[in-house]
């Protein structure tokens, strides 16, 4: 007996008390897991809600063709490209375009330099 | 570097935390940290803003930051002229917080609400979503001339060509794949291009003070508060979208002014730069922005009207997909096959990126968008709190 109990790892006390905090956190990662499973289901059905609201919108537009908008030929010919529509101009360039990362810094010093000319 | 900014947006409060662990398992970037049973916190350096947390939090512990105080400011300041714009996505959600079905379509009474809530002019993104087309799917034909060694494009990027509207994306490709860059399109996004728009031409269209012009716009995101805090967006020569509010945050005002939105009439945008299409609307769900450039590349480099102008393939919800489009290209007599790919959850696009850069990439033209199903499900949208009753 005294062998045994010298080669056994855990005491009887310290054997219940580990696995009492194991099933406790079982139960506990269980409940996690089923909240989040159902979440994530449940979002999906959202989801797959809003994307047919969204198609459906686009199915009863008049117009369903960007370069078919009437205000955007018009701020075409009337601002961007006067007379034409261009897109990509200087105008367009300096308005409606970016650049990331490290040309960032060099992009504000440029639109600071040359602001757009005053309405 | 941990140091708190107004441009980090996205915050958990340790006094709700419960330590559940769940917001790291949608973390697109592993900027959460903390394990089961911990307060967990946002490594900002690595957080994109998308707020997938903040609606997947079963605790409601995470918030983003809020200018609603500064917007309602500006509402009653009689010296400022306060425009608004309004992002595809937000009118099939914005229903959800007045008792309404998912995807139903509430676009006539929130611009009836908009309007009633004081704004000067009740303006749409999806303007602005059609002008990004115009120059974004331009840029796109540009570079593909320039790949086909037609002179006189030399100056234009490489291929593929990646999407641009999505701010969560720009930032982490800029945190993570720096020399994925000159492959993303130069072009703003809806929010900037309105914005940069709205203190130009419509100012002068209509006869207004754009030093006294207050830009406002209501997005379905998070990282779009971010976005508009970019030093870089000052084309107009002032800061080009003032403030930024959510889906949930309009909801609350309308509210808050005891509008009664559930029964308000139909109402439309203000023209000029109001007026929307069909391919605009569609930029708020995965595939919609790749939809509606194709549309346009279409008809502008075959010179043909399209027969049937739904691209299917592009449509769904798998997290990539991909199609390739034959285009006949009227100036150059050839017909072209056009690759595109969409991609959805950030945590797909890194094989993508990695394809390109190792020169192994068949694409012409990828979309990629941050959130799982697009901006419908973005960080700024209703919370279904009823998933974890």
């Amino acid at each position: 007996m005294k062998i045994l109990k010298e080669s056994s790892v855990f005491t009887r006390r310290q054997f219940l008390k580990g696995s009492g905090v194991l099933v406790i956190s079982a139960v506990f990662m269980g409940i996690f897991a089923k909240v989040g499973f159902d979440a994530v289901a449940a979002q999906e059905d959202v989801v797959q809600k809003r994307v047919a609201g969204l198609y459906s919108l686009d199915e009863k537009m008049t117009i369903r063709k960007s370069h078919e908008n009437p205000e955007i030929i018009q701020l075409y010919k009337d601002f961007l490209s006067p007379g034409e529509i261009k897109p990509v101009s200087d105008k367009a360039h300096h308005l409606l375009h970016t650049r990331y990362g490290e040309e960032v810094p060099g992009l504000i010093a440029e639109l600071k330099k040359h602001p757009i000319e005053a309405a | 570097m941990s140091t708190f900014t107004s441009r980090d947006i996205i915050h958990v409060d340790p006094s709700i935390c419960k330590g559940c662990d769940h917001c790291t398992s949608v973390c697109p970037t592993r900027a959460i940290h903390g394990t089961i049973g911990e307060k967990h916190r946002i490594d900002h350096r690595k957080c994109v803003n998308c707020g997938q947390c903040l609606i997947n939090c079963p605790f409601g512990a995470i918030s983003d930051l809020s200018a609603l105080d500064t917007l309602v400011q500006a509402l009653n300041d009689p010296n400022k002229y306060v425009v608004i714009q309004v992002a595809p996505a937000v009118r099939v959600a914005l229903g959800e917080e007045f008792g309404m079905q998912p995807g139903t379509n509430v676009k006539g009474k929130m611009f009836a609400a908009l309007r009633q809530l004081g704004f000067d002019q009740v303006y749409d993104t999806e303007f602005a979503a059609d002008l990004t087309i115009m120059e974004e799917g331009t840029e796109l034909i540009h570079r593909i001339y320039n790949y086909a060694g037609v002179a006189g494009f030399e100056e234009s990027g490489p291929l593929p060509q990646f999407t641009s509207c999505c701010p969560a994306w720009i930032k982490y490709a800029e945190d993570r794949y720096p020399h994925i860059l000159p492959h993303i399109s130069s072009a703003k996004s809806p929010q900037q291009m309105f914005g940069a728009i709205a203190k130009t031409y419509a100012a002068q269209k209509l006869d207004v003070d754009p030093a006294k012009m207050y830009s406002v716009s209501v997005m379905p995101c998070t990282a779009k508060k971010y976005e508009c805090d970019r030093p870089e967006f000052i084309a107009s020569g002032y800061k080009d979208v003032d403030v930024v509010i959510t889906t949930r945050e309009l909801a609350n005002l309308i509210k808050q002014q005891g509008i009664d939105f559930r029964n308000l009439n139909d109402e439309e945008a203000d023209r000029l730069i109001g007026s929307s299409t069909g391919a605009a609307t569609i930029f708020g769900v995965t595939g919609g922005v790749m939809e509606a450039a194709l549309r346009t590349a279409y008809e502008l480099l075959s010179g043909k009207t399209l027969g049937k102008i739904e691209f299917k393939k592009v449509r769904g919800l798998k997290p990539i997909r991909e199609a390739t489009v034959e285009i006949p290209v009227k100036d150059l007599g050839v017909t072209v096959p056009v690759n595109v790919c969409i991609v959805h959850g950030l945590k797909h696009v890194n094989g993508i990126i990695e394809d390109v850069l190792a020169g192994r990439s068949k694409y012409h033209f990828i979309e990629v968008m941050n959130c799982p199903g697009g901006c419908i499900n973005g960080g700024g949208q209703p919370i279904r709190h009823e998933m974890y009753a």
